[in-house]
């Protein structure tokens, strides 16, 4: 009852849902059409509006290049407002996009015109066909506007780049008459230059202690505290890293490192906010006054710039600790960098603020130039200086200098700035003096960098640092694990450095970021080399999923093995077997997706197989035949690990069977490495392939005249009593032969593991001598060495003779001596006296 | 150790996606897409079956049937039948 109730209920709310869907999906078409044509009627003028006013303002920017031909900052504008126009332009083409997916899905449901012959459609839906086709005609002709502003768009931003570089080179291409700007006329704009500047400082002075001195003491005091906090709670939270601790020997690397940052980082910073705060205060207040502000502003940069470089430099050579060095020069040496590079950073700063000055007061261009000259002739003469230190120290104790290529190049680059300077070339030596010193800087950093990352990767080095501490404390990683993922995050490291810097320096160098990222795009992209495209990001995706797929194979064949095969009882050969065909299927799987997924199309890549599979066949003849015996040994295992073969020669446990040879360990623990074909190809002795049963022999001589029976059941006791002997088969002795030396029995039993063979052997052996000693048996051994005694001659028995020989033989002695006498003094000659 | 793998891949893909915009040719002939991007229009042939790359910051382009599209540089054309759908 209650059941009927339910499913009327249900029917009920179904019917309903329906009904509403129906209300929902189907709404009236010539309806729906006539909305959408106004809403796109609407859309359309709304979008040409913009498109119209974004041309008017290209229009605009077009007429205003040409005038701002001679200046940079002006071309930079009006390509950043022309990128920002063409964005604008393609935003308002992109608002077009659901009504164009709209039309099409609408078009799509109205199915293709009927062809000729077949009966025309409805003529409701033809109206329809045809409005939407024109709205869709509409839309692209708007599109096709805003396509073509945009190409003019871009084309003028083409143009201002091309204006940009022409404008670059011909100022650093520019040449001043030295002997026209050093005139006399520049020490008297220099004169009222600096009076100029010394009226309004001073005039701002006098005001500001007049009339706004409490507020101005009330600014400073409240950025000092600011800069106060910094600073002593810097010092209070990276207290123990700001001070290196002089009591130890060889700090990390890494401690080191995080000491210059923190010492370098904690005074600038309080130096930062103590100039943001007082500019700030300052600001709100009142107190700063026409070009003061500036003034003030590019004054304030200048110094903690200044500051910044002077105490990084400290950290960074410490002459005082030498254990704190992070780059390891004489603490001389290192004094001497620290001044220059401090010189240095005084001067560009000086020459910057002196910029400033000059441009806000309009400052005539001699005074520009001189300023340049100086400023460029300085840095010259520092770089020289640079060069000329020597901060190493051979093993003699004698000074260094930099090695050459480094002295040579700083020598170079100095002599350049100077040269062109005195040349007359001065914004050429300027901007190279100040590529110079920030590329420098860059180029320190990366190095300073790459040290780190090496001692990240030297042995032990990850391990000691803090985040290394901190995994080895949060995890149980081993130490080996450990230094392995120090040498991944140093290899990381590397690249990430190199990643990071070389576009900075590009940058510097005055390249754009939208060339670097075209570049990076199409490094990414790839290289086309006939219809295979090669890009990194392709390659490293292959080689990430090849990495995937090789340890998820792992993981597969572990679980297979431990899990699967292991609670399966699965005989341990077979199971070696099968993970080693899952390991290879799995590889070459991972492989195959892995090089799909880089790019290489597998077709193309068959095609080349195909072509090398014959030379492979010759040149690789030995290999792939061993390659195809493993597989056809893990299938048929004729043999499995810990088997006990026999190959030729070799004999001993099977240790592994890889895919071209297989690892034999003989008794003597020797490892042989056999090639599978031999495996294949040749006879193979296996002594445990369906089970271990096998029979030894002992041989046993006893001496003639023994109690024959007696020892033949001596030797069936023994035998028979031992027991790891089988019964059956039984033991069997034989009466084998009559020796020379003995009559000789075979004692033949079996052994249910013939692993075990050693050791019962000598059990009956022993037996057998202890029993044969009881009853008086005896073993005889044969005598192998014959040992040849030397015998004297024998006395002669007939005197006579003896001495008749004996007078023979003295008279043919004496005969052969004066024959020999003779000959001799022929041969001499006449004598010389 | 695992999870930093996992996230490390996790993270790589990620940059590795939405990186320009791409065009897939499920057809069984070459079709055609003419890109208008920075001062240039190209034609860019997309052979049966491939994947393309293009348009790493917004472009226009023009579709086999002829339409006209405006690309920001994240979409994914699919060519099927000759006809074109952004996805």
């Amino acid at each position: 009852m209650q059941d009927g109730r339910h499913i009327m209920v249900l029917r009920l709310l179904r019917l309903l849902a329906v009904l509403a869907l129906a209300a929902f999906a189907s709404p009236p078409n010539s309806g729906a059409a006539q909305e959408v044509g106004q809403s796109i009627a609407g859309m359309i003028a709304e979008q040409q509006k913009v498109l119209q006013a974004l041309s008017s303002k290209t229009d605009a920017l077009e007429k205003k290049i040409p005038a701002d031909a001679d200046e940079d900052s002006g071309l930079l504008d009006d390509r950043l407002q022309l990128e920002a126009l063409s964005s604008q332009a393609l935003q308002s083409a992109l608002a077009f996009r659901p009504k164009v997916a709209e039309i099409n899905r609408r078009l799509e449901e109205l199915g293709p015109v009927p062809a000729e012959g077949k009966p025309p459609e409805p003529a409701i839906v033809a109206t329809e066909r045809k409005t939407l086709e024109a709205q869709k005609a509409q839309i692209n002709a708007v599109l096709s506007v805003a396509e073509t502003l945009s190409l003019r768009m871009n084309s003028l931003i083409d143009k201002t780049t091309a204006m940009r570089s022409e404008l670059f080179r011909k100022v650093l291409t520019h040449r001043f008459e030295l002997t026209t700007a050093f005139s006399e006329k520049i020490g008297v704009d220099a004169r009222t230059e600096f009076s100029r500047f010394y009226d309004a400082v001073s005039s701002w002075l006098m005001f500001a202690v007049k009339f706004k001195l409490q507020a101005m003491l009330m600014a400073t005091l409240l950025a000092l505290a600011a800069a106060a906090i910094l600073f002593f709670g810097g010092r209070r939270l990276f207290g123990h890293m700001l001070y290196p601790d002089k009591s130890v020997e060889d700090p990390p690397y890494l401690a080191r490192l995080s000491v210059t940052f923190w010492t370098t980082l904690v005074p600038t910073a309080s130096l930062a906010a103590f100039f943001a705060a007082a500019y700030y205060f300052f600001d709100r207040s009142n107190v700063l006054r026409g070009d003061i502000g500036v003034f003030l502003q590019g004054f304030m940069i200048v110094v903690a710039t200044i500051f910044c470089v002077n105490r990084l430099a400290n950290a960074a050579l410490s002459p005082r600790l030498p254990n704190w060095r992070l780059i390891p020069v004489e603490p001389h040496a290192g004094r001497w960098l620290i001044r220059l590079a401090t010189a240095m950073a005084v001067i560009i700063g000086i020459h910057i603020f002196l910029g400033v000055v000059n441009e806000q007061m309009g400052s005539p261009l001699s005074l520009t130039i001189a300023r340049s000259f100086v400023a460029a002739i300085a840095v010259g003469i520092i770089l020289l200086l640079m060069g000329l230190v020597k901060p190493f120290r051979t093993r003699t104790g004698i000074r260094r200098p930099w090695p050459t290529w480094l002295r040579s190049t700083i020598f170079a680059l100095g002599g350049f700035i100077i040269v062109a300077a005195l040349l007359g070339y001065v914004r050429l030596a300027m901007f190279a003096s100040i590529q110079v010193v920030v590329t420098g800087t860059i180029l320190l950093m990366a190095y300073i960098g790459f040290l780190s990352a090496r001692a990240l990767g030297a042995e032990g080095g990850f391990g000691a640092s803090a985040s290394g501490r901190w995994l080895a404390a949060r995890t149980n990683v081993e130490d080996i694990t450990l230094d392995q993922l120090g040498l991944a995050v140093s290899v990381a490291l590397n690249i990430l450095i190199v990643v990071l810097f070389l576009p900075l320096i590009l940058l510097m160098w005055g390249f754009h970021p939208g060339d670097l990222q075209s570049w990076a795009y199409g490094m990414a992209q790839g290289v086309t080399i006939g219809s295979v495209t090669i890009s990194i990001t392709g390659v490293l995706s292959g080689i990430l999923v090849f990495v995937i797929g090789y340890f998820v194979t792992r993981w597969f064949q572990g679980w297979l093995d431990g899990s699967v095969m292991a609670r399966g009882r699965v005989d341990a050969g077979v199971r070696n077997s099968i993970r080693l065909a899952v390991g290879y299927a799995g590889v070459a799987i991972a492989a195959l997706i892995g090089i799909s997924a880089a790019g290489i199309n597998l077709s193309s890549l068959a095609l080349v197989a195909g072509a090398l599979s014959l030379g492979i066949g010759f040149g690789l003849q030995n290999v792939v035949s061993n390659f195809v015996s493993g597989l056809i040994l893990l299938a048929e295992r004729p043999f499995k690990v810990g088997d006990w073969i026999v190959a030729g020669a070799v004999s001993g446990t099977v240790k592994k069977i890889s895919v071209r040879a297989t690892e034999i360990e003989t008794f003597q623990r020797q490892t042989v490495i056999l090639p599978n074909s031999i495996l294949i190809n040749d006879a193979v002795g296996n002594w445990t392939h369906r089970n271990k049963l096998g029979r030894v022999e002992i041989r046993v001589g006893v001496a003639y005249g023994s109690d024959v029976k007696r020892a033949y059941e001596l030797l069936s006791d023994i035998v028979r009593g031992h027991p790891m002997v089988l019964k059956n088969p039984e033991p069997f002795i034989q009466f084998i032969n009559f020796g020379p030396a003995a009559l000789e029995f075979e004692i033949r039993y079996f052994l249910a593991d013939i692993l075990n063979g050693g050791a019962v052997q000598n059990d009956i052996r022993f037996a057998i001598i202890d029993a044969f000693a009881k009853e008086g048996i005896e073993i005889p051994s044969t005598v192998q060495a014959v040992v040849s005694a030397r015998k004297p001659a024998p006395w002669p028995t007939d005197d006579d003779k003896v001495e008749a020989e004996f007078a023979a033989r003295a008279e043919a002695r004496e005969k052969a001596k004066e024959q020999a006498g003779k000959r001799r003094r022929k041969l001499r000659g006449p004598d010389p006296l | 150790m695992w999870k930093i793998l996992v996230a490390a891949v996790a993270l790589l893909s990620a940059v590795n996606a939405g990186f320009a915009a791409s065009a897939i040719n499920k057809d069984s002939e070459p079709r055609t897409l003419v890109v208008t991007q920075g001062s240039s229009k190209t034609d860019l042939q997309i052979n049966p079956g491939e994947t393309v790359q293009f348009c790493p910051k917004g472009c226009f382009v023009t579709l086999p049937n002829g339409d006209l599209e405006a690309l920001n540089g994240s979409e994914t054309i699919e060519i099927s039948g000759g006809v074109a759908r952004i996805k």
